[in-house]
């Protein structure tokens, strides 16, 4: 993939900018990123990185020249060249000839492939089809004379749609393809191209789907090296950080999915800086209303956050994770805040996280409050207030919310300003019925996978 | 006595053949007068010589032995049956003390030939087999090397006629022989056949001329008596060649070695090799002024081949090592080889050369671009000269000056292994050569395993140097990249990782090994432990052979000590635990014998082998710098969760470090503890200390253990280990004094332990939040307040411990049927247990491994996942120990 770097050049040149600038641009996670997207997709996040102008101009605009460079793209290139060169520029021949020739190629796969768009088409056809895909192949080539190579045209046909950036169309084109094609490599292929294609129009539904595809392919593929097992899945996990943060009901799943030993390995080895997003995704769900048993899931991802940020935190940290940590690994309520503070920031540079970083910082209040409530008994609200970046009337009121909406035992003395916390010993025998809670229905469980 | 040498004296005249077998046995009772006579008797062949000299010597004899008149009667007797037999007796009584040994084995070996005689009569192939085969030994015991008695010769080609005959006879027979004897016979026609073709030419004579071929011998026996010489008429062929070449050389007349005739002698002298009495230092010599005058390459190359192999020969047996000049002399032989190599081109050496049929000639000149592949094998001298450095520094006492002129050697030892590496590269170049088997990688991991222990500068002056004898034009990839990248860190980096992508063996795992012990030597923990975990080693290494189960250790321990200079006590812990938990780490570390244990008694061969293995001194680890990192890092572990544990007894079963517990006992026992003299007792009296809350006391016992100062950063070791003593000693102090307060002022305890206000409050937050003891803060207060009746009885107790087995019960039940079913989902049940073993083989990092709760898990149901490596390590460990 592409390999540029935008943050080398600008490093140099850009004069003091205030400190947030800064700090965002340290935990710029952008060109890590980039050497896991296709093309297309790494166009979306330049665009808001020069949206977010942490970055010369001048240099994104030629970066993100050289980056649709390859791609058939042309009257998009034609502009990018006259916006970096001034709109009087003459655009070089080469753009023409290169449209010409485009223009060209395209034509040719429409022709290929035009026999067999139409037959998918006709509905005769289609009810013919059965969900054996060796015997619709057999139907197509006893009946209508479709060949192999026709139906491999369709999918040069899809990529070039997608090269021109007609996402819809390819994702149709693949769609067809992948229902004929027998070779399971080039399926793959489709699918991850039908995967980019759902990205970009923003269809999230089907990113899923695909994505479960794609999930079941690399997890059943049995000829697969370690290596190359390892690289697919984490372009899986960079790819759908896409819907994690923009459709709501995925999230669930893709957390599920990040969690999933398989994944969370991965994201170990090879990529710990989806660490962040792993945390900001599980720190803001964590605050969303749900049943006993989502209740129950969040917990335990939580859990599972603090070790693997734990574990990684030699190797990967940046303010959301080393909050974490403070918070959960030294107690170290003063160095959360100040984390809590930086991370607000890096979250707003971020191309994923913009959206959730109001919901973040609240829910990571919400953090610290229940871990500062369990461990004292008496609390200063001003002090509080302090701890969470607020005003002392502001903490009285999130304190009072607090106590009613997590049940937290805790009455406020007014007159001393203080919050005074009831922390009921838990008595041995709540202990006790805790442990063995799930025992009977667990044996039950397992007896019943043993017997059958 | 007296009437059985009557009565075979008596017999003995006629031709008897039954009495044999009685001689036989009898032979070693009797005396050695006896036997003597009893041969001599049945000699057919016997030469008639009559000497009453003889006669008065038997008197004598005789009258030694029996003083009385029947005596006297029978002695006449005697005389008269003996009469022929006595002259040849007198011979004997003269010569009796020179070839007394001699004779008997002849005797032996006419008995035997005797008895095959005999058995041959009766068809009783039986017998004869036994015979034939004790023939052979002794003929082989009298024979001194070449000599064979001419009565064998005799025995074995009629006895092959007369088996012939038989088997053409048992063709036709109706009746066949019986089992054991058809048995019999067929084993011998096979053993004969083959013994009699080292025979031919003898046997040929005897059969040209069956009556003369006896007596003639005979004579020259009697007539020479007992000169060895008669082996110069049987030698054959080459070593009449030797005998002649010997003489020459013995003379000093060098002279005779020319240029032409170098192949000549060299052939000799390979044929010579390996055999007895071959004078090596002699031969050695020879080559040495051969090698002077050879001039063109194949001359050079082929003398030094022999010259090395012989210089190698001079030293033999597992525990000898090689003379410090011999070895440098070979290795000066094998630059000189190598640089020979490197002028022409044209010639290499491969382990499947072509053969050159005609030796004493010169084969044509390849011409610019061809190549002459010559046998022998690079690799295998470098290995050896490798080896024979290594078992001389085993064998030299340390702490001499000895040693480090010897241990000055490997970097001459070096320059030559990286010259033969590059020779190697130039070889997997030329397309012309087929394959060199495995030899370039052997070739690095030799560099590699010279390399990994070191520091930094010294791998920098060894490759400094070693570059220095390289021609200009000797180019290598692994060597170019090296130079590039001038800096000697990336040099174990690059060789291991051209070992990586070509070897598959166990070069591979070693590779991998010193990879990471030089990582961990150069404080780099998370790289090697993220390496040591992802080769996934430790589940097969104790199928590994035993050096590489040692070097495995090594890593481990190294690894361990990395983690300790660096302040992550629990992965340190974990780490030494598994070798220094064992009380045998010098056997697992191969740097010196353990203690015998009472239960298992060594074999002489184990000592000797478990001696060969034993790392020279130079790259021993020092035991007394683990130890005490060992034990400190217990300290830091176990001294708090014994607190923790309070009194309950239940709680105390968590053991993290069992040694360390045992060796805290013993130190309790002692009733006046002395001021701390060792290590040992320096850090059980820190333990003590913080145990008691008193961490300045423990910080400065740990503070003055000198062993530190052998690590760099010495002074940073000493303050982190302090701050550790800070902290655990402040958790310490709460776990034991909680039940005794009812509020506990922050500020007081920053005081005590000279902690930070915020430090506290983090290290008290924490363990609320683990829930270690029952208490809350007060932020206004700024006390920690405990509460009050939390405590368990001991019914609860039990309870608790029940039901957390129950949960154990059921969580491993569920591991045991993932792994039968293949991971199938059991609804949502496998969520814990799973994480781990999710990565294997995929190329996941299975951290929890080492990031496992300290205690957690050990000794307890629950944990039999976790458990499962401790109990591969013991087995590894019992196969070490073997």
């Amino acid at each position: 993939m592409s390999s540029e770097d935008p943050q080398a050049p600008a490093a140099a040149g850009v004069t003091a900018e205030g400190i947030s600038i800064e700090t965002a641009r340290k935990y710029d996670l952008t060109p890590k990123i980039m050497s896991y997207l296709d093309r297309h997709l790494i166009f979306h996040l330049l665009a808001f990185v020069r949206d977010q102008q942490l970055y010369p101009a001048e240099e994104l605009l030629q970066n993100t020249y050289d980056l649709l460079e390859p791609t058939n793209m042309t009257d998009y290139l034609m502009d990018l060249w006259k916006q970096l060169h001034g709109e009087e520029a003459e655009v070089p021949r080469e753009f023409l000839i290169k449209r010409e020739k485009v223009g060209q190629e395209w034509i040719t796969l429409q022709n290929e492939t035009a026999k067999i768009t139409e037959l998918l088409e006709n509905p005769d056809v289609i009810s013919n089809f059965r969900s054996d895909k060796m015997q619709n192949l057999q139907f197509l080539k006893d009946n209508h004379g479709v060949t192999d190579d026709m139906i491999d045209a369709l999918l040069r046909y899809g990529q070039g749609a997608y090269s021109r950036g007609s996402y819809a169309q390819a994702s149709d084109i693949l769609y067809s393809f992948r229902i004929l094609s027998t070779d399971s490599d080039k399926v793959n292929q489709a699918t991850w191209g039908k995967l980019a294609c759902e990205i970009l129009t923003v269809n999230w539904e089907g990113a899923m789907e695909e994505i479960q595809k794609i999930k079941e392919n690399i997890d059943t593929k049995p000829f697969l090296s370690p290596t190359a097992q390892l690289q697919q899945r984490t372009w899986l996990i960079h790819w759908a950080l896409f819907p994690l943060f923009n459709h709501e009901a995925a999230r669930d799943t893709i957390l599920e999915l990040f969690f999933s030993p398989n994944f969370i390995n991965t994201i170990q080895t090879s990529c710990p800086w989806v660490l962040r997003y792993l945390a900001a995704a599980v720190i803001t769900s964590k605050n969303r209303s749900g049943g006993s048993r989502a209740a129950a899931v969040q917990q335990k991802q939580f859990k599972d956050l603090v070790r693997v940020v734990k574990q990684e935190l030699y190797e990967y940290k940046d303010p959301i994770t080393e909050f974490i940590a403070a918070l959960h690994l030294d107690f170290d309520f003063e160095e959360a805040q100040k984390k809590l503070g930086e991370a607000e920031e890096v979250l707003k540079s971020d191309f994923f996280l913009l959206g959730s970083a109001e919901a973040f910082v609240e829910s990571a209040r919400h953090l610290i409050s229940e871990a500062y409530c369990r461990i004292h008994q008496r609390i200063d609200i001003k002090d509080l207030s302090q701890r969470l970046n607020l005003s002392q009337d502001e903490g009285e009121k999130w304190i009072v919310n607090l106590i009613r909406d997590t049940r937290v035992d805790a009455k406020i003395d007014y007159k001393n300003g203080t919050v005074i916390m009831n922390h009921p010993p838990q008595s041995v025998y709540q202990q006790v019925i805790e442990k063995t809670k799930g025992g009977f229905f667990r044996t039950q469980v397992l007896h019943a996978a043993v017997t059958r | 006595m007296a009437t059985s040498r009557f009565f075979h004296g008596g017999l003995s005249d006629s031709e008897s053949s039954s009495s044999e077998e009685d001689y036989e046995e009898e032979s070693e009772e009797e005396l050695e007068e006896d036997e003597a006579e009893a041969v001599d008797n049945s000699d057919e062949s016997e030469s008639s010589e009559g000497s009453d000299e003889d006669e008065d010597d038997d008197d004598d004899d005789d009258e030694g032995l029996e003083a009385s008149n029947v005596a006297e009667r029978q002695n006449r007797r005697d005389r008269f049956t003996r009469d022929a037999a006595d002259e040849e007796d007198s011979d004997d009584d003269q010569r009796r003390f020179v070839r007394n040994k001699k004779d008997k084995r002849f005797e032996e070996i006419e008995g035997s030939i005797r008895l095959i005689e005999n058995a041959e009569k009766i068809n009783d192939w039986f017998v004869i087999s036994q015979e034939f085969d004790k023939l052979n030994k002794l003929v082989t015991k009298a024979g001194h090397g070449d000599i064979v008695p001419k009565p064998y010769i005799k025995a074995i080609a009629d006895l092959e006629e007369y088996m012939t005959e038989t088997l053409s006879k048992e063709k036709t027979a109706t009746k066949k022989m019986n089992a054991t004897n058809a048995k019999a016979l067929n084993s011998i026609k096979q053993r004969l056949k083959r013994n009699n073709r080292q025979y031919e030419q003898e046997i040929a004579q005897y059969r040209n001329d069956k009556e003369n071929y006896l007596v003639e011998p005979d004579v020259e026996e009697a007539s020479i008596v007992q000169q060895p010489v008669p082996e110069r008429t049987e030698l054959v062929g080459p070593e009449d060649d030797t005998g002649a070449y010997s003489v020459v050389t013995r003379g000093g007349k060098a002279v005779q070695l020319t240029t032409e005739s170098i192949f000549k002698h060299l052939k000799v002298i390979v044929e010579a090799r390996g055999k007895k009495n071959t004078d090596r230092t002699e031969q050695i010599r020879t080559m040495e002024k051969l090698l002077e005058l050879a001039q063109t390459p194949y001359q050079k190359i082929r003398v030094l081949l022999a010259l090395i192999s012989t210089r190698y020969d001079l030293s033999f047996g597992v525990l000898s090592y090689m003379a410090t000049d011999q070895w440098k002399a070979a290795e000066k032989e094998l630059n000189v080889l190598l640089r020979v190599l490197e002028d022409n081109p044209s010639w290499i050496i491969v382990e499947n050369g072509d053969e050159w049929e005609d030796d004493e000639k010169m084969p044509p000149t390849p011409g610019p671009g061809e190549i002459f592949k010559v046998s022998g094998s690079i690799v295998s001298f470098v290995d050896r000269l490798d080896d024979e450095l290594t078992k001389s520094l085993q064998n030299i006492d340390p702490h001499t000056t000895e040693y480090i002129e010897r241990l000055g050697d490997e970097a001459a030892l070096y320059r030559t292994i990286v010259r033969s590496q590059v020779y190697f590269d130039r070889l997997i170049k030329n397309e012309k050569v087929e394959s060199i088997g495995d030899s370039l990688n052997r070739t690095i991991m030799r560099r590699v395993e010279h390399l990994y222990y070191k520091p930094l500068a010294v791998i920098e002056t060894m490759e400094g140097d070693s570059y220095k004898l390289l021609t200009s034009d000797s180019s290598s990839e692994v060597l170019r990249s090296n130079l590039q990248q001038e800096s000697p860190s990336g040099i174990v980096q690059a060789l291991c990782s051209f070992l990586y992508k070509n070897d598959t063996t166990i070069i591979r795992t070693r590779a991998m090994l010193c990879h990471i012990y030089h990582l961990a030597l150069r404080e780099k923990f998370y790289q090697s432990r993220d390496m040591l975990l992802m080769s996934h080693l430790q589940e097969n290494i104790h199928n590994a052979d035993i050096t590489t189960q040692i070097l495995y250790n090594r890593t481990l321990v190294q690894v361990g000590l990395c983690a300790f200079r660096n302040g992550l006590i629990s992965e340190a812990q974990s780490c030494l635990q598994e070798i220094l938990g064992s009380g045998r780490v010098k056997e697992h570390l191969a740097q010196g014998v353990g203690p015998q244990s009472r239960y298992s008694t060594v074999s002489p061969e184990q000592e000797r082998l478990e001696k060969q293995r034993q790392l020279p001194f130079h790259m021993h680890i020092n035991l007394e710098l683990l130890e005490a990192a060992y034990l400190t890092c217990s300290m830091l572990l176990e001294i708090p969760a014994m607190a923790a544990a309070g009194s309950s007894p239940d709680m105390r079963k968590k053991v993290i470090s069992k040694t360390f517990r045992r060796m805290l006992e013993f130190h309790e026992r002692n009733v006046f503890p002395g001021p701390p003299e060792n290590t040992r007792d320096h850090v059980f009296q820190a333990a003590n200390a913080l145990a008691a809350g008193d961490w300045k006391r423990s910080s400065e016992l740990i503070q003055a253990i000198k062993i530190w100062d052998l690590l760099p950063n010495s002074e940073l070791l000493k303050h982190m280990l302090s701050e550790k003593l800070q902290d655990e000693g402040l958790r310490t102090y709460i776990f034991t004094y909680a039940p005794f307060y009812d509020a506990l002022s922050l500020t007081r305890l920053s005081e005590m332990f000279d902690l930070s206000d915020r430090k506290v409050a983090a290290v008290v937050s924490k363990m609320i939040a683990h829930d270690e003891i029952a208490a809350a803060m007060d932020q206004i207060n700024k006390t920690v307040i405990f509460r009050k009746g939390v405590e368990v009885s001991r019914l609860q107790t039990l309870a608790l411990t029940l039901s957390e087995k129950a949960s154990g019960l059921i969580e491993s039940n569920e591991r045991v049927y993932e792994q039968k079913s293949q991971g199938g989902a059991i609804g949502g049940l496998q969520e814990g247990g799973v994480r781990t073993g999710g990565g294997g083989g995929r190329g996941g990092k299975p951290r929890t491994e080492f990031t496992g709760t300290p205690g957690g898990g050990r000794g307890r149901g629950g944990g039999r996942g976790r458990g499962g490596r401790n109990a591969q390590f013991a087995g590894e460990r019992a196969s070490a120990k073997s």
